[in-house]
């Protein structure tokens, strides 16, 4: 397990430096920021002294080189647009991100599992056409289309909830329900087509024989060999709601990672794009190798592989 | 005993939500008392007193942290008196500023001409790369030569300079010299509290204020990109103003508040590429835009057709001018008859917009693209972010650009053509793709000028372009809109996009 978790480690680390090496080349590849930094009509004086301060009127290798070197020491240098470490910008925006993560994905789970083995115990009846149409459609419905409608029908005209914001408990009601919204479907529809491969199986058979009550025999034995592409599946939603997250942000003015990179992006600003894009490909890594050990836990046959 | 399993699980899966629907009962929170909440489209980027040239910066700044020595009356557009209380020209390069006594920083330090002069230096240090730098164009010196006269001298004659001094916010002397501040301090009738990067700005009412105070103990800043949630939140009352809405977020009652900020929008066509090398094609392009139908229909309560790039309030607006009018079969001829003479016009033109110009810009362009090409232009919409779109505006263009009519939406509030012309115009102006040696005469005696004179010289060189160069094709006054939160009361003047004053807002109800 440890050799497993040091091999690990070497490739996520790999990957990291990878991506944050491309996003070097990919942000620079638009050009000096100074259009948006200096005003119309800045000489060109102001335009060298603005690339001399930042950096930028350094050949791109050079430019590479310190950021390499700054990246060793865990510093990507200030944020042009937020006047300030990018890494600490960055760091702050995570945590809001992950709790909404974590609570989306906790949901998502609670709300699809039962719904998924509910409707392979009952495959073909009316339960499970209900809960299959009803999460196809979750798992079709645009987000952005759900966070506006769900600001007009729910905060304007019936004024339940706050429009946006983070300031109250209440406030994270609409960008939760967004972000669960396609896990919700995608899940339910997963766990459904896992439990019934391992409900149509020879030991639930047998156990069914052996007269174990219907529950224990779903969630004890069926649902646990149905946790795998679960897992996989839920890693992978998870992944994506720690790298998105940006129509909520956008939608509901949520402070998190998403709304940070969509402006360091707007703004042109290298130092954040590339602190920002570091510390979420720290988080997704992490979180895979969380799935990996979880893989283990679940399934004795990929622990002793 | 299945069905009991599931009832629990299905009890345990919902405690998530039961809880945040539980928490959910306080409702939207309200702007109660009189702390106000203003729902802003973006975040301003810098709070330094010299970047209020910004409007995202300059609308939480100016009037309500930072007071000018002058102001522009948003009725008049006249220069009027602010923490200076008068003002003399003691020769043609030399102006001298009476300064108003009793006024004090927010850090409590008295504001004085020593204040007045270290403040608008600053803003002119190269090397602190100021926003309101540019609105300076001659180098300028600012001496006190007591605590209440101030004296400004312009390296060349400059009949503007009390207009230009109204871009100079005032700082206490405490602002770092040789670096930008996130913590201004200046005399107006709040101060700065706090900034959360990302979320908000807090200011805080100054109880000490030399004027009129505001009614409001406290204001909030916060930014919502989306327009229908700023309006939303105006509506609910989370907010006191959004600002700006969409004409189909507006409410048709009163709550919903339209004001003009002298933006024009119009279309800049690339001169110096085929086919717009050709004045005939430029033609071609104006009378091929039915400007009526568009604006009306899609910009409905925010625009009108117009005829310039400049509103009527600047003085190089030419009263009474229209434009060519819509006449695709015109439109065609002039291609035709280009053609006719070897000029490639069917070579393809970017149609460059960006989605942030204005609320609704992308349908518009869209109209416009369609009005092009059914007269025989070649047109593809290339819609940009901010910092592309700039590449394409501002000089020097791209080598490898190609034929481009670029969407600009373009504000001029000061009253005076030499914020708009020069930069627009003029051979060597920074968006300009005019090569016209009789512009450039009229608009360098026109710096010279004042008064009548000057306005005349601007109306010249407009209306050499507009009848002959036809480099740009106007299309729309713009108006904005804003809606109120209940029991607030505020009306917008032509200066709200820039000086949303916080003291000018009226709290009706508790």
């Amino acid at each position: 397990m440890l050799t497993f978790l040091l091999r690990r480690l070497v490739t996520s680390v790999v990957t990291v430096v990878g991506v944050v090496v491309i996003v070097f080349f990919l942000a620079r590849l638009t050009g000096s920021p100074a259009n948006l930094y200096l005003p119309e009509g800045a000489s060109p004086e102001r335009y060298e002294q603005f690339n001399r301060e930042h950096g930028f009127d350094l050949p791109l290798w050079e430019q590479f080189v310190r950021f390499l070197g700054g990246v060793l020491r865990l510093d990507f240098g200030d944020s042009i647009w937020q006047q300030r470490p990018a890494l600490e910008a960055a760091a702050e925006a995570m945590p809001p991100t992950l709790l909404l993560a974590l609570i989306a994905m906790t949901g998502s789970l609670a709300v699809a599992v039962p719904l998924g083995a509910a409707a392979a115990r009952r495959r073909f009846r009316l339960a499970d056409r209900v809960i299959t149409l009803s999460s196809l459609t979750t798992a079709s419905i645009p987000d952005f289309w759900f966070a506006l409608v769900g600001v007009l029908f729910l905060s304007i005209q019936l004024g339940l909830l706050p429009t946006s914001g983070d300031a109250t408990v209440a406030s994270w009601v609409l960008p939760v329900a967004t972000l669960m919204l396609a896990p919700v479907g995608v899940l339910t529809q997963v766990t459904r087509g896992a439990m019934i491969d391992a409900l149509g199986s020879g030991y639930v058979q047998n156990a069914r024989a052996r007269g174990l009550s219907p529950s224990r025999l779903v969630y004890r034995h069926a649902l646990r060999n149905a946790a795998l592409p679960l897992l996989t599946v839920a890693g992978d939603r998870a992944a994506g709601m720690v790298n998105g997250a940006i129509i909520v942000g956008t939608v509901f003015a949520f402070p998190g990672i998403g709304t940070l990179i969509v402006g360091a992006v707007l703004n042109r600003d290298f130092a954040l794009i590339q602190a920002s894009i570091f510390i979420v490909g720290v988080a997704v890594v992490l979180l895979n190798i969380l799935v990996d050990l979880t893989y283990a836990l679940a399934d004795p046959r990929v622990r002793i592989s | 005993m299945t069905t009991r399993t599931s009832r629990r699980i299905a009890a345990f899966a919902a405690v998530p939500l039961v809880f945040l629907a539980a928490c959910s009962g306080q409702g939207p929170g309200t702007a109660a008392g009189t702390d106000l909440t203003i729902a802003l489209a973006v975040e301003p980027v810098s709070l330094d007193p010299c970047d209020t040239q910004d409007a995202t910066n300059a609308v939480v700044l100016r009037t309500n942290v930072t007071e000018s020595l002058t102001r522009i009356d948003p009725e008049t557009g006249e220069v009027v008196p602010f923490l200076a209380e008068s003002w003399e020209q003691v020769d043609p390069s030399t102006w001298r500023f009476t300064l108003r006594q009793g006024v004090r920083f927010h850090d409590g330090t008295p504001f004085d001409a020593a204040a007045a002069a270290a403040s608008i230096n600053r803003v002119l240090d190269p090397e602190l790369n100021c926003q309101n730098l540019d609105q300076f164009p001659y180098p300028l010196t600012a001496t006190a030569l007591d605590a209440a006269t101030l004296q400004v001298v312009s390296e060349s004659p400059d009949s503007i300079l009390p207009l230009r001094i109204s871009y100079a916010d005032i700082g206490a002397p405490a602002t770092p010299a040789g670096e930008k501040t996130s913590s201004p301090v200046g005399t107006g009738p709040y101060r700065f509290a706090e900034r959360v990067q990302g979320q908000s700005v807090t200011l805080t009412r100054n109880d000490d204020y030399w004027g009129q105070a505001g009614q409001a103990t406290s204001v909030r800043y916060v930014y919502r990109e989306e327009p229908s949630v700023r309006a939303g939140m105006a509506r609910t009352g989370e907010a006191s103003i959004a600002v700006p809405v969409s004409v189909q977020d507006a409410t048709d009652d009163d709550r919903t508040r339209e004001y003009q900020d002298n933006r024009v929008f119009f279309l800049r066509t690339s001169t110096e590429k085929a086919p717009f090398t050709d004045p005939r094609v430029r033609r071609a392009a104006q009378q091929a835009i039915d400007k009526q139908t568009i604006v009306g229909s899609l910009m409905e309560r925010t625009g009108t057709p117009f005829d310039q790039i400049v509103a009527s309030t600047v003085n190089g607006h030419i009263d009474g001018f229209t434009g060519p009018a819509f006449d695709p079969a015109a439109a065609e001829q002039l291609l035709r008859a280009a053609e006719a003479d070897g000029v490639d016009v069917r070579a393809p033109i970017d149609l460059v917009t960006r989605p942030d110009l204005f609320p609704g810009s992308d349908e518009v362009i869209q109209a416009i693209h369609q009005n092009l090409q059914s007269v025989g232009f070649t047109v593809n919409i290339l819609s940009l972010d901010t910092d592309a779109w700039l590449q394409l505006l501002r000089s020097p263009f791209p080598p490898d650009q190609k034929a481009t009519i670029i969407a600009i939406s373009h504000d001029n509030i000061s009253g005076d053509a030499s914020f708009s012309f020069p930069k627009y115009m003029a051979g060597d102006g920074s968006n300009s793709t005019i090569r016209n040696p009789e512009i450039d005469a009229l608009l360098a005696e026109a710096e010279q000028a004042g008064g009548a004179e000057r306005a005349a010289l601007y109306q010249r060189a407009a209306e050499i372009e507009y009848r002959d160069v036809n480099a740009f094709l106007p299309i729309a006054l713009q108006s904005k809109l804003l809606m109120l939160g209940p029991g607030i009361e505020y009306q917008p003047n032509s200066l709200t996009g820039v000086e949303l004053s916080v003291a000018d807002i009226a709290i009706t109800t508790g």
